[in-house]
């Protein structure tokens, strides 16, 4: 594994889609280490891990030495004829060595975020998109309109990096238009957003695909009704429409881990769609929001080296791509796999699911378990304890991950690896 | 090892060796000056009557980066149609179009190809397209560097820099990118369409600078020269697939004043204006100007019919364009302040007039440029066609009667329209190597490869000679990479990985406090993680580089 240079103290941020790559140790001696420039999320998630024992593998519960953990693991995957790797939260190299291990044992793949991901790829498999990157937003957006109510509470310098930073090339920071379309209380708006002086267009994320619709109408100069949705503003939508209309360089932005309700892909499709039509005249870009715990990161790997995005399944030596019915939640509550390796190297809010299944877990040193696992090993954290390359949310820009410390916790590259190949010596 | 190959008939254009029956020796993964004395090879492959080349060279194929993934999510169908199962050698993972890096890896193997360059590295992306190469086994591989629509260089030139920042910044950038080359897309333009200009023509200002596509071109092609980069600056030109561009196309190659200039996929920017349909072949008046201009080498950029995808950093054209896509989905994006990308998957039909004439368009290119040197073997993977239709080509290209008769299918107003049928060159062995092996490694400033001559990498490819070109290009018996046998009888036999080959011509390295500045002010990354080191090519992404020398600056 490479080490990055010395010279260079700043890190980057793994624990959210943005990747912010500004982050510096405060160099106080102060224990756990003090960030400057991390946002609230991310002095938590690396002080959290600062103070982590690094642990022990483990069989049953009981401590035991790594190889002893590896052999176990390699004995469960050699009798499974239809393991499941999820989690996969993992950095390019570790989700290379899985993607190699997936192809020697016939695996089924999904992420611990894969239903958020697949609202957004279904969408690009679909009919395919306009989108920027988060510079290319920066210094251009001049109205920004933003579906949902959790972008800046899932990315939490969005604002400040990305939509209304303090310098710009084309598109004065001042001037910019933001409009909320959400399920938002005007009261209780975050402060970042406040600040912005934003219109609000209260709207349940139910309703986003019919205003879509309804914008998109406006738009084009279709005799629709403004008001056709109950509680939400016709005059409202008359004007935005009209100054989307006039933007020079409007962006759409979600997240869609937030729109989790029964084909929200649709309504994705609604929000493309509108920047679309804008393109005819003007320029607009969609930014999708993602990235969150590596789902970016992992599906750019296995979508090169297999021309599938995740959930795929390799049995018999061949690829299958389902991206419907390869849900990890349905194939273990259906018991369509008889083996679960989970991999998780930062903590998320899901826990390893649970199943009566053999359950193999790569995970970091605080993960906690329902079920204790038939093997446990813990790994080192990507941008923590070892180098890396992680995906920011526009799927671009791999950023090398820094390393902060040593404490000897392997990397998801590393164990996968050894496992790979104690099964191919002793399993065939 | 020694390792001798006996009685081959060796096509070495680099040497001048034109089908003489020679032994070759390997030993260390190179090829030998002479047999050495008293040493008996431990493997010797009798190979009389059988064609033995270097291992081909595609400079141009679009093999890995952000658009390639793109298009493979968007074409779970292009996987589904052509399946690749494991062996106990080769990973899963197909594709025609957008091939998984594995199938692209061994495919191209498999056609005897040893050496591969992804044209269009955005720079702030180079890291996956460099990790997507690495992980494409069986080939060395390289990149072109995007500059020319990047929000930097065209604020520096509208400052009015001196040349001498230019040449820093272009320095600095095939560095940081890892890089051999400097590529140029629609110069200009990628950045202007984000400003909604929806074309720009070679003489046209840009919507926000004060510049022209002809002050880019100039600008870059002289400094890729200044700084002794052997590979001449690589033009994706303005307008491309309008009718009547190849005006556009005469005006950039003369807006290199001179300094060498390669202009890519040339087929596309081929198009007249004649004919009831308004569109038509100008494939005369540019190979006419090409033999005339000593500095100007092309790539065809051939068409071949079927189903495939468009991938480019030409958001421009590729958004004007999307009306055509088949099936009906596309994707652009606006990136980074750097580049762009657009994806349009795409089916070419012999029937349609206007893909027909395309393809007799690309044919007539490489019949009527006279010097094999300056004209290379390309489709443009996969925007003509996949790159696995190469045998095919130059079955095309060597066998006459087999290409009318091909004209004598499409479309029959195209075919109308085609000088094709009147042209009666076929192409020798001799030149075949040379626009696929030899001259490749020269205009890339590749010595150490594209030969057979003492010193050179024992990257060789020996073809069954038969009556029928594409059988013999589509499977060869052996393929060596680095001195081992890789493919025997067309089939992947061992698998082995590459490096990348890279060029590190000098700058001043103050230019990074300019660039520095600019990353802080409005970027969203640090220019620390914009660069790449070597270390983090080895061991993070996976492909060592070997630096290949520049010229001394400015000397042709």
């Amino acid at each position: 594994m490479w080490q990055t240079e010395p010279a260079d103290s700043t890190l980057t941020c793994p624990f959210c889609g943005l990747a912010c790559d500004d982050l510096r140790v405060a160099t106080d001696g102060v224990d756990p280490p003090t960030l400057v420039n991390g946002c609230a999320t991310a002095q938590q998630a690396f002080s959290t891990a600062w103070v982590q024992a690094p642990g022990s593998p483990r069989i049953a519960g009981g401590p035991v030495a790594l190889d002893a953990a590896i052999a176990r693991a390699a004995e469960l995957l050699a009798a499974a004829h239809a393991p499941l790797f999820g989690g996969l939260v993992a950095d390019v190299n570790g989700m290379r060595a899985v993607m190699d291990l997936a192809d020697h044992r016939g695996a089924l793949l999904d992420h611990v975020g894969g239903d958020a991901l697949f609202r957004n790829l279904l969408v690009l498999q679909d009919s395919g998109w306009m989108t920027a990157t988060l510079t290319e937003v920066r210094n251009r957006a001049d109205l920004i309109l933003i579906f949902g109510n959790e972008c800046t509470r899932r990315f939490p310098r969005l604002i400040e990096r990305v939509l209304l930073p303090t310098d710009a090339l084309f598109s004065p920071p001042g001037q910019r238009r933001l409009v909320l379309l959400g399920d938002w209380d005007p009261e209780s708006l975050p402060a970042t957003l406040a600040a912005a002086n934003p219109t609000l267009i209260p709207v349940a994320n139910t309703d986003l695909a019919g205003v879509c619709s309804l914008l998109r109408g406006l738009i084009a100069g279709r005799p629709v009704r403004a008001d056709a949705i109950p509680g939400v503003s016709g005059p409202q939508l008359e004007d935005l429409a009209g100054r989307l209309r006039a933007a020079r360089y409007a962006v759409v932005t979600w997240a869609a881990a937030e729109l989790d309700f029964p084909h929200a892909e649709l309504t994705i499709q609604g929000f493309v769609e509108l920047v679309r039509d804008l393109n005819r005249t003007t320029r607009a870009a969609a930014l999708p929001l993602a990235g969150t715990l590596g789902d970016v990161t992992v599906n750019q790997v296995c979508t090169w080296q297999t021309g599938y995005p995740l959930r795929s399944g390799r049995q018999q030596n061949r690829l299958r791509y389902e991206p419907v019915l390869y849900r990890y939640q349905d194939l273990l509550a259906g018991d369509h796999c008889d083996l679960l390796l989970w991999v998780q190297a930062l903590a998320g809010t899901a826990a390893v699911p649970s199943t009566a299944r053999p359950t193999i877990v790569l995970g970091h040193p605080g993960m906690a378990c329902e079920r204790e696992p038939e093997v446990f090993i813990p790994v080192g954290l990507p941008g923590v304890d070892h180098p890396g390359h992680w995906y920011r949310s526009d799927a671009v820009c791999p950023l090398p991950l820094g390393q902060m410390r040593a404490v000897g916790l392997p990397s998801v590259a590393r164990v996968i690896g050894l496992l790979g190949e104690r099964l191919r010596v002793h399993h065939g | 090892m020694l390792t001798k190959l006996a009685g081959g008939r060796l096509y070495d254009p680099t040497h001048g060796i034109n089908g003489e029956v020679r032994d070759l020796y390997l030993r260390d993964g190179q090829i030998l000056a002479a047999a050495p004395v008293g040493e008996t090879p431990r493997q010797t492959y009798d190979l009389a009557g059988k064609l033995v080349m270097a291992g081909a060279i595609d400079l141009h194929t679009h093999i890995g980066g952000g658009k390639v993934n793109i298009a493979r999510t968007m074409l779970p169908e292009d996987q589904r149609n052509r399946v690749r199962t494991r062996t106990t050698l080769t990973r899963t993972g197909g594709g025609h179009a957008a091939p998984s890096t594995f199938a692209a890896g061994y495919r191209y193997a498999e056609m005897g190809y040893t050496t591969a360059f992804e044209p269009a590295v955005l720079p702030v992306n180079a890291r996956q397209a460099h990790m997507e190469m690495a992980d494409t086994p069986m080939l060395d591989t390289g990149g072109y560097a995007m500059l020319g629509s990047d929000e930097l260089l065209l604020q520096l030139m509208s400052e009015g820099v001196g040349q001498e920042v230019i040449n820093d910044y272009v320095a600095w950038t095939l560095h940081a990118a890892q890089c051999i080359g400097i590529k140029v897309v629609n110069p200009g333009g990628i950045s202007a369409f984000k400003f909604n200009a929806r074309s720009l023509d070679v003489d046209e200002r840009h919507p926000h600078y004060p510049l022209t596509p002809r002050d880019i071109v100039r600008t870059l092609s002289r400094a890729v020269f200044e700084l002794g980069v052997p590979h001449p600056l690589h033009v994706h030109a303005s307008n491309l697939g309008i009718p009547g561009n190849h005006a556009a196309t005469l005006a950039t190659m003369d807006a290199a004043e001179g300094f060498p200039i390669h202009l890519t996929h040339i087929q596309f920017h081929t198009y007249g204006t004649e004919g009831d349909r308004h569109f038509s072949s100008a494939a005369g008046e540019i190979a006419q100007a090409v033999n005339a201009r000593k500095n100007v080498s092309i790539d065809v950029g051939q068409v071949m019919f079927g189903q495939t995808v468009t991938v480019s950093g030409d958001t421009m054209r590729q958004y004007a364009n999307h009306h055509h896509a088949h099936p009906r989905k596309w994707t652009c994006m606006d990136i980074e302040c750097d580049a762009g990308c657009g994806v349009v998957p795409f089916r070419y039909r012999d029937q349609n007039f206007v893909n027909a004439l395309q393809w007799a368009i690309g044919l007539e290119l490489f019949l009527m440029v006279d010097d094999p040197w300056r004209v290379f073997l390309t489709t443009d993977h996969p925007n003509g066609a996949p790159f696995t239709s190469y045998p095919r080509l130059i079955r095309l290209l060597m066998d006459r009667g087999f290409r009318n008769d091909q004209l004598g299918q499409i479309n029959p107003e195209a075919a109308a329209m085609s000088c094709l049928g009147s042209l009666t060159r076929e192409y020798s062995l001799y030149e075949i190597a040379i626009m696929t092996r030899a001259a490749p490694a020269r205009i890339l400033g590749l010595t150490d490869r594209g030969h057979l001559g003492p010193g050179a990498r024992a990257d060789i490819t020996v073809y069954h000679q038969g009556d029928d070109p594409e059988q013999t290009f589509a499977r060869p018996m052996l393929v060596f990479k680095g001195g081992e046998v890789v493919v025997e009888e067309g089939a992947v036999t061992r698998v082995v990985h590459g490096g990348t080959q890279v060029v590190r011509p000098a700058f001043d390295p103050a230019i990074e406090q300019r660039i520095g500045r600019w990353f802080d002010r409005y970027h969203s990354i640090r220019m620390a993680n914009f660069r790449i080191s070597d270390t983090e090519m080895a061991a993070g992404i996976g492909s060592p580089v070997t630096i290949h020398p520049c010229r001394a600056p400015g000397v042709a």
